[in-house]
């Protein structure tokens, strides 16, 4: 028989190399208008990534959410929905999960001038407890540091990224024990009543010895 | 001697004046004393719950006003019959009036000063939908609160972000996520519900109270206040004039 002389058959099918895009867009705390609820004890707002993934019109986009500590440490080929990037698990033992899938189609470009296009990251309470819903936006459970950034799944692969966010902190709650009430002092009012109603009580009083 | 009867004369006319715009006097204190006990704002609730009685201070002046109405006739008779008896027990009597009145004056400021902002936020933060009330009062609390956010336009003491920088019996029942802050901080239509449930989670403006409602309850406080201790300082020197003058006119009466 005639056999191949040596090496392998080479395979039909071009290799493909497994590129993420990395875009020049990197997630912000909504800015404009001024948000009171900003951050608050167990939320942030995002801007939405308008016109940042013009080019991944069939992808899928993820907001990933992790402990600024291990943003450095994420993988790109985690997948959403699975144990490991389930929000019910995070922070211990999962670090970063992944929520809020939308499309392109819910991020439409341009942004209409005087629409509030926001992301609120923590408003979903009803599957914080809820271990089916993996992918659940659950309330923070800590004032972070958190660092987020979106990425856009093609299937199950990455093909594009932003970059992380800046450090992201919450509120911190103080106990109400802590607030002082033991007041202000004296007013100048309440100082010149009391000066000058001693002084007359007493100058009456004097009278009245004098007089008698 | 025609001198010294004229020069008589004018000082019981003098006092009988002062007598009667003592007499005066105190029935406007009287009057503006019941009005402020008898809670026209509201907000009675909160100050009860500051352990201050604020009302101290106006409940002596009723009773005050209406003895220096009684004394004010009693002086005006004594100088009138020129009766050495009569005005001494004027005398003494007003002076004890006008010690019970100097300490409703002192006791109505201290209490106004003892009024900080942050008083109110403790109260409102451990009483505020509260979820077992101890007793009747913290619902009081919480319904005083809530007319006071919704007749105001007002959130908190401060503003909304009193709910975030502290915890509270509120945040104790309400996730932070759900509840920010209370819903009577967004801004309801025509039913009572909020306008934008969203908007005011988010904290768009327009579409929460963005101030607080110290202002609301400093406003009608200091009015009680102020109106108790600086009126009654005022009754308070006339009257001191009016005592000095009866004074010298009892010591020239012959016996």
């Amino acid at each position: 028989f005639r056999g191949c002389s040596g090496g392998s058959t080479p395979s039909t099918a071009p290799p493909r190399l497994l590129i993420t895009a990395q875009l020049r867009y990197t997630p912000v705390l909504a800015q404009s208008p001024p948000l009171k609820g900003q951050t608050t004890t167990s939320t942030f707002v995002l801007d939405q990534p308008r016109c940042v993934f013009q080019d991944y019109g069939n992808a899928d986009i993820w907001l990933v959410v992790a402990l600024a500590p291990a943003s450095s440490a994420f993988n790109n080929t985690a997948a959403p929905g699975t144990p490991e990037t389930a929000f019910q698990r995070f922070p211990d033992p999962v670090r970063a999960y992944m929520t809020l899938n939308a499309t392109l189609g819910s991020y439409p470009c341009p942004k209409p001038a005087g629409d509030i296009t926001v992301l609120r990251v923590g408003s979903e309470t009803s599957c914080a407890e809820d271990t089916t819903r993996p992918t659940c936006n659950g309330p923070l459970p800590g004032p972070g540091p958190y660092q987020v950034k979106f990425l856009a799944l093609q299937g199950s692969e990455p093909v594009a990224e932003t970059a992380w966010s800046g450090e992201i902190m919450l509120k911190t709650a103080k106990s109400p024990s802590s607030i002082s009430t033991t007041g202000s002092g004296h007013s100048a009012g309440m100082i010149a009543i009391t000066t000058i109603l001693s002084i007359l009580f007493a100058i009456l009083l004097a009278a009245l010895v004098a007089m008698l | 001697m025609a001198k010294s009867d004229d020069c008589v004369h004018i000082l019981q006319g003098l006092l009988v004046f002062g007598n009667v715009v003592i007499g005066m006097c105190g029935i406007a204190l009287t009057a503006e004393c019941i009005y402020f006990v008898s809670n026209p704002h509201g907000l009675y609730p909160l100050l009860k719950a500051t352990e201050n009685d604020v009302n101290a201070a106006a409940w002596i002046g009723i009773f005050v006003g209406l003895a220096l109405f009684a004394l004010s006739i009693l002086g005006i008779i004594g100088v009138i019959k020129a009766s050495r008896t009569l005005l001494l027990v004027y005398i003494i009597l007003m002076l004890i009036t006008f010690a019970f009145e100097m300490a409703s004056c002192i006791t109505a400021a201290t209490h106004r000063d003892s009024l900080t902002p942050e008083l109110f936020l403790k109260q409102m933060l451990e009483n505020y939908q509260k979820s077992e009330p101890a007793n009747n009062s913290d619902s009081e609390v919480t319904k005083t609160w809530d007319e006071l956010m919704l007749q105001n336009h007002c959130c908190g003491v401060l503003g909304p972000s009193d709910w975030q920088e502290y915890t509270s019996a509120f945040r104790g029942t309400h996730s932070d996520a759900d509840y920010p802050w209370p819903r009577t901080c967004c801004v309801l239509d025509a039913q009572g519900l909020p306008l934008n449930l969203d908007g005011c989670k988010l904290g768009v403006p327009g579409y929460y109270n963005s101030n607080g409602c110290y202002d609301a309850i400093s406003g009608p406080v200091n009015t009680h206040a102020w109106g108790v201790a600086w009126f009654g300082f005022a009754i308070l020197c006339w009257t001191f004039c009016v005592l000095l003058g009866t004074m010298f006119y009892w010591s020239g009466i012959e016996y």
